[in-house]
């Protein structure tokens, strides 16, 4: 991080176990406003825990997971809605609620978080975000009409309808074929340009990731093993980061 | 085992009253609450009417082939319609919606945790709790004392169907047989009792829905815990609430 930059996400120290195994060992890490970072490794190694984590689906057993200056450990009910409201979230699975249209899913979070829009500037809003991810026409199709693709990014839609400072992204890519994933990667591009939302993707993809990180983390067995811009960690002369960050 | 079995038993007390509290304090899910109201409600209408129908002609059947034997036939429509206030109705209705909304519950619940949907529920800043629990508690504590109700008329509507052609009685004297002597204690308590029923089998079933994440697997679970524990819960619950009606209403227990 360059003096000047704002952290808006900071791991210290954090360590997160489950049934007595530990997913993650003090791990730190910082990111700044803006920025895209890139969460690598085998599966298993706290890439998603790391996620639930930033979000406060999951507290850390020890250490500080900051959210634009919040510990999310010590935030009540009131104080999570605040700093969720920044974060977007999108699931592995797009987890798009099955039994809501494609609008109503867009719709849940404005009709609850901003009670002073009317339904039609709702309505308007819905249409205009699923616009953006192509899905202009979908909107009152049910989740279990649309392709993994279409799924995707209607997840996508969802994260972004509050306007988010903060994009969390759970492999973008999986389930998807190339053409389709490089599709979800360019939407995330274009999110990252235009909005200069921050994010944090946890992908296998790494030619998905070489097109939107500014930087990668890479865990193994819980641990950070690297981190940096790609430029740096290329310059690197270890074989088996090479193996998680070059392209293929 | 007994501890497991407590724990349990507290585990799902807490969340019973976690849900009665929240359900006093907004945002109300207006619009998701009359969803639950119709898919609760509205769903079981037809499952609860045929089987009140059936009931009714079955239970009319019966009581005659022995009242027959006294000379008493005439008591049969006033059988029926106490026999169906008192408990036929209240606990049969129960059972019916432990069976088709408690398993609909636990297993749509613990799909929607097995698919990350009530994660993305909370990550979206809207209280899924809130949401998904206490709608359906409230649905289902509304709707059984209703759905009862229809359950009721349906069985005397089958008593009087079994009865007009066994022995051509007349709808006019079949209804004025079947009120004659019942009194509002005999409808309102029992009838009232259901939404106690109905609020055990929608906080057993979110509970076991809510709380899974075992995959497909805990959906299954989920689903015959919640039909399972939320029937047996009932049975149970009727035995204290008639005990507390009959301390409540002493003519109800001669």
């Amino acid at each position: 991080m360059t003096e000047g930059q704002v952290t808006t996400i900071a791991f210290e120290q954090v360590e997160k176990g489950f049934d007595g195994r530990k997913v993650l060992d003090k791990v730190s890490f910082t990111v700044a406003q803006g920025e895209a970072i890139c969460i690598l490794g085998r599966s298993g190694t706290g890439k998603s825990v790391t996620l639930k984590l930033m979000i406060g689906l999951l507290q850390a057993d020890n250490g500080k997971v900051l959210v634009t200056g919040e510990d999310m450990a010590a935030l009540h009910e009131d104080g999570l809605v605040k700093v969720r409201r920044k974060m977007g979230y999108l699931f592995q699975s797009a987890a798009l609620f099955d039994s809501f249209t494609v609008n109503e899913n867009l719709a849940l979070p404005l009709h609850r978080l901003d009670r002073n829009k009317s339904p039609e500037e709702i309505k308007r809003v819905v249409e205009e975000t699923l616009g953006e991810v192509g899905l202009a026409k979908d909107g009152n199709k049910m989740p279990s009409a649309l392709s993994g693709g279409m799924q995707k990014r209607a997840g996508l839609a969802r994260a972004l309808v509050l306007q988010p400072e903060i994009l969390l992204v759970d492999e973008p890519a999986s389930g998807l074929d190339r053409i389709t994933a490089s599709e979800i990667d360019d939407l995330l591009m274009k999110v990252k340009t235009e909005r200069h939302t921050t994010m944090v993707i946890v992908t296998h993809d790494i030619h998905g990731a070489r097109k939107i990180a500014d930087k990668f983390a890479v865990l193994d067995q819980g641990r950070l093993l690297a981190f940096g811009t790609p430029e740096e960690l290329d310059r690197r002369n270890d074989n088996w980061l090479q193996q998680f960050i070059a392209e293929r | 085992m007994l501890k497991s079995l407590f724990d349990s038993i507290g585990q799902v007390a807490l969340f019973g009253a976690k849900a009665l509290r929240d359900a006093w304090v907004p945002p109300f899910e207006c619009e998701y609450l009359l969803t639950q109201f119709y898919e609760i409600g509205v769903g079981s209408f037809f499952l609860v009417v045929a089987s009140g129908l059936a009931l009714g002609v079955v239970m009319t059947l019966h009581t005659r082939s022995t009242l027959v034997q006294f000379g008493a036939t005439a008591e049969i429509p006033v059988f029926q319609s106490l026999a169906f206030f008192n408990e036929i109705g209240p606990l049969v209705a129960a059972l019916l919606m432990a069976g088709r909304v408690g398993a609909g519950i636990g297993a749509q619940l613990a799909n929607m945790r097995a698919t990350e949907q009530i994660d993305a529920i909370e990550t979206l800043s809207v209280d899924s709790f809130k949401l998904l629990v206490v709608t359906r508690v409230i649905a289902c504590t509304v709707m059984l004392p209703l759905l009862t109700m229809f359950m009721d008329a349906a069985g005397i509507f089958g008593g009087f169907l079994s009865e007009h052609i066994w022995s051509h009685l007349s709808w006019t004297l079949y209804m004025q047989r079947a009120f004659d002597g019942v009194a509002l204690a005999d409808f309102l308590p029992p009838t009232l009792k259901t939404a106690v029923f109905g609020y055990l089998i929608a906080v057993i079933s979110c509970f076991y829905g809510y709380n899974t994440n075992e995959g497909s697997d805990g959906v299954r679970k989920a689903a015959t815990n919640s039909v399972v524990v939320s029937s047996l819960v009932v049975i149970l619950a009727d035995v204290i609430l008639v005990k507390c009606i009959f301390f409540l209403f002493p003519d109800q227990a001669i």
